[in-house]
C-alpha cells in the first residue's frame, strides 16, 4: 500500500514527458489517476503504461467549457481531487519583436489561463489537506533570449502559488510551485531537432550544470511526490527547483 | 527516502529541538546519526530516548578544534560521512543599536562562522552522492525587529548553499538550505528573548502564517520540529537527486506572501 492510497490525483499534460512520469510515480504510490491531455492517441497509449487506477480526459485547458467537464467528470467518477498537478504547457521561442499576438495567445491561454482556469474549475471537488502542484520552471527567475511570454507566464504561475496561498491556506490546502531546470525530454525530438543536435546539447547542458547532468522527468515527478504528500505538510507558497543547482548559482 | 539505511548521518545542534527531531527521524529510517552538541546533559537524554543507532559528541561548532576532533571521531569509527546537516545556531535578539560587538561576535561565531566550517572539515569524509543542509530560516528573506545579526547570518548560509553548489556540485555532492518558520521548539527561552519580543512573536504567529490544519485538534498554526525533519529527509535523500543550491521554506506559507 503506497502513501498516497486512497487519494486521487489529476495531472494536466499527463500523457507525455514530465506529466506522464509524474503520473506513473503518483500511481506506484497507489493514487487514483485522472490524466488530462490534449493528444488523444498519446492518452490511449499512456493508461497502460501508468498502470492501476487510470481515468483519461481530453481537453484543452484554455477552454474553460472543457475544464468544466472536467470537474463533472471527476465529480461523477472520483467525487472529489486530493492532488492537483497543474502542469499542461505550451511553448513557442520567438524573439521578443517578432512576436504576433497570436503567439502570445498561444502560450498565455494555455500556461496562464489554462493553470489559472484549471486550479478554479476543479477547487470545489478539493478539501482540507489537499495539495496543489504548479508547474513553473527555472524561466520564472532567468532569463533565455526568445522566451519572453513562456518566462512571463512562468513567473505569473509562481506568483499563483503565492496567493493561493494566502486564500486557501487558511482553508487547509496547500499550493507550491515546482520549477524544472533542463530536463530532457521528448519536446527537443518533437520540435525536429536532429540526434546529432540533441547530442550536442546534452553535453553542453551538463558543462553547465552543478551537479554535471541534464534532468530527468523522474526528477521532477519525485519533487510533485514530495509536495503532494504528507512530508510537506507545512509547504506551501514555495517554489522547488529543481535543476542540479542551474538557476541558484 | 527508506533507504537511508547505514548512512552516516551528522547533525550539529542535534540534542534539542529541529536536531534532535530529525535525528530521531533519520534513526528510525536505519541511519547511523551522530549528534554533536554544546550541551552535555541534553546529548546524555538524546542518546536514551532515541531509538536506533546514535553517537553522541560533546561539540562548539565555533571552536575549529571542537570540529576536527569531531572529524578524526568520525573517521575512526565509520570512515565517512553520508549526509551533514548543519543545524547548530543561536542568537541574541535584541535592537540594533543596542548590539554590542560581543553579542554580533556570540551569533556570527555560531551561526555562520561555525557552519562554514562544520562543513568544511568535515568535506574530507565525504564522497559523490553525500548531501549537505544547511539550516537558515525564514528570516534570511524577512525582517523582524531585533534580529538584525541573526537574519544575516540567515542569509548568509543561504549564499553558501549557492556557493557550495557551484564549487561541490562537479564533485557530486549537493548543498542546499531548509529555512523553518514559527517552530515549536525551546529556542525563544534559549536565545533570551523578551516577554515583549515573545509577545510580538506570538502576535506575528496568529496573524502571518495563511497554512492552517485542519482535522486534528494538535495542529495549529505553528510548525512542529517534525515538519522541518521531513525536508531534511526528503533533501538528504535520492528523492532529491537533482536538487542543489535551493532555500526550501517550511513555514506554512509565511515568508512566501
Amino acid at each position: 500500500m503506497g502513501k498516497l492510497d486512497g487519494k486521487v490525483a489529476v495531472v494536466t499534460g499527463g500523457a507525455s514527458g514530465i506529466g506522464l512520469a509524474t503520473a506513473m510515480l503518483l500511481a506506484a504510490e497507489s493514487a487514483k489517476l485522472v490524466i488530462v491531455d490534449f493528444d488523444q492517441p498519446a492518452l490511449d497509449a499512456a493508461v497502460p503504461i501508468i498502470g492501476g487506477d487510470v481515468t483519461t480526459f481530453r481537453c484543452d485547458v484554455s477552454k474553460i467549457s472543457d475544464l468544466k467537464a472536467l470537474g463533472a467528470v471527476i465529480g461523477e467518477r472520483h467525487g472529489r481531487v486530493d492532488i492537483l498537478f497543474v502542469n499542461a504547457g505550451n511553448v513557442r521561442p520567438i524573439p521578443f519583436e517578432a512576436v504576433t499576438e497570436s503567439d502570445f495567445d498561444f502560450t498565455v491561454d494555455v500556461n496562464l489561463k489554462g493553470a489559472f482556469f484549471t486550479v478554479h474549475a476543479l477547487l470545489p471537488l478539493m478539501q482540507a489537506g489537499s495539495s496543489i502542484i504548479l508547474n513553473t520552471s527555472i524561466q520564472s527567475v532567468k532569463a533565455f533570449p526568445g522566451f519572453s511570454v513562456y518566462a512571463a507566464t512562468k513567473a505569473a504561475i509562481r506568483s499563483l502559488a503565492r496567493t493561493l496561498t494566502a486564500e486557501l491556506g487558511p482553508k487547509g490546502i496547500r499550493t507550491n510551485a515546482v520549477a524544472p531546470g533542463y530536463i530532457a525530454t521528448e519536446i527537443r525530438r518533437k520540435a525536429g531537432w536532429t540526434e546529432e543536435m540533441i547530442r550536442e546539447d546534452d553535453l553542453r547542458i551538463a558543462a553547465e550544470v552543478p551537479i554535471r547532468r541534464g534532468g530527468m522527468p523522474e526528477d521532477i515527478a519525485k519533487a510533485v511526490l514530495f509536495l503532494a504528500s504528507d512530508e510537506a505538510d507545512y509547504i506551501s507558497g514555495v517554489e522547488l527547483t529543481v535543476d542540479g543547482g542551474v538557476a541558484q548559482i | 527516502m527508506e533507504r537511508q539505511t547505514g548512512k552516516v548521518v551528522v547533525i550539529t545542534g542535534g540534542a534539542s529541538g529541529i536536531g534532535l527531531a530529525t535525528a530521531k527521524l533519520f534513526a528510525s529510517k536505519g541511519a547511523i546519526v551522530i549528534i554533536a552538541d554544546l550541551d552535555r546533559a541534553a546529548l546524555d537524554a538524546a542518546a536514551s530516548i532515541i531509538d536506533g543507532d546514535v553517537d553522541v559528541l560533546s561539540c562548539d561548532v565555533s571552536r575549529i578544534s571542537d570540529l576536527q576532533a569531531l572529524r578524526a571521531h568520525i573517521e575512526k569509527k565509520h570512515g565517512h560521512v553520508d549526509v551533514v546537516f548543519a543545524n547548530a545556531g543561536s542568537g541574541r535578539p535584541g535592537p540594533f543599536e543596542a548590539t554590542t560587538e560581543e553579542d554580533f561576535d556570540f551569533t556570527v561565531d555560531t551561526n555562520l562562522k561555525g557552519t562554514f566550517f562544520t562543513v568544511q572539515t568535515l568535506l574530507p569524509l565525504m564522497r559523490p552522492g553525500s548531501s549537505i543542509i544547511l539550516n537558515t530560516s525564514i528570516q534570511s528573506v524577512k525582517g523582524f525587529p531585533g534580529f538584525t545579526v541573526y537574519a544575516a547570518t540567515k542569509a548568509a548560509i543561504r549564499s553558501l548553499a549557492r556557493t557550495l553548489t557551484a564549487e561541490l556540485g562537479p564533485k557530486g555532492i549537493r548543498t542546499n538550505a531548509v529555512a523553518p518558520g514559527y517552530i515549536n521548539t525551546d529556542i525563544r527561552r534559549k536565545v533570551g528573548m523578551s516577554e515583549e519580543m515573545i509577545r510580538e512573536d506570538n502576535h506575528r504567529l496568529e496573524t502571518e502564517v495563511p497554512l492552517k490544519r485542519l482535522g486534528s485538534p494538535a495542529l495549529t498554526a505553528v510548525g512542529e520540529p517534525e515538519e522541518i525533519a521531513k525536508a531534511v529527509l526528503f533533501l538528504a535523500s535520492e528523492e532529491a537527486d537533482y536538487i542543489s543550491g535551493i532555500e526550501i521554506a517550511v513555514d506554512g506559507g509565511t515568508s512566501q506572501i
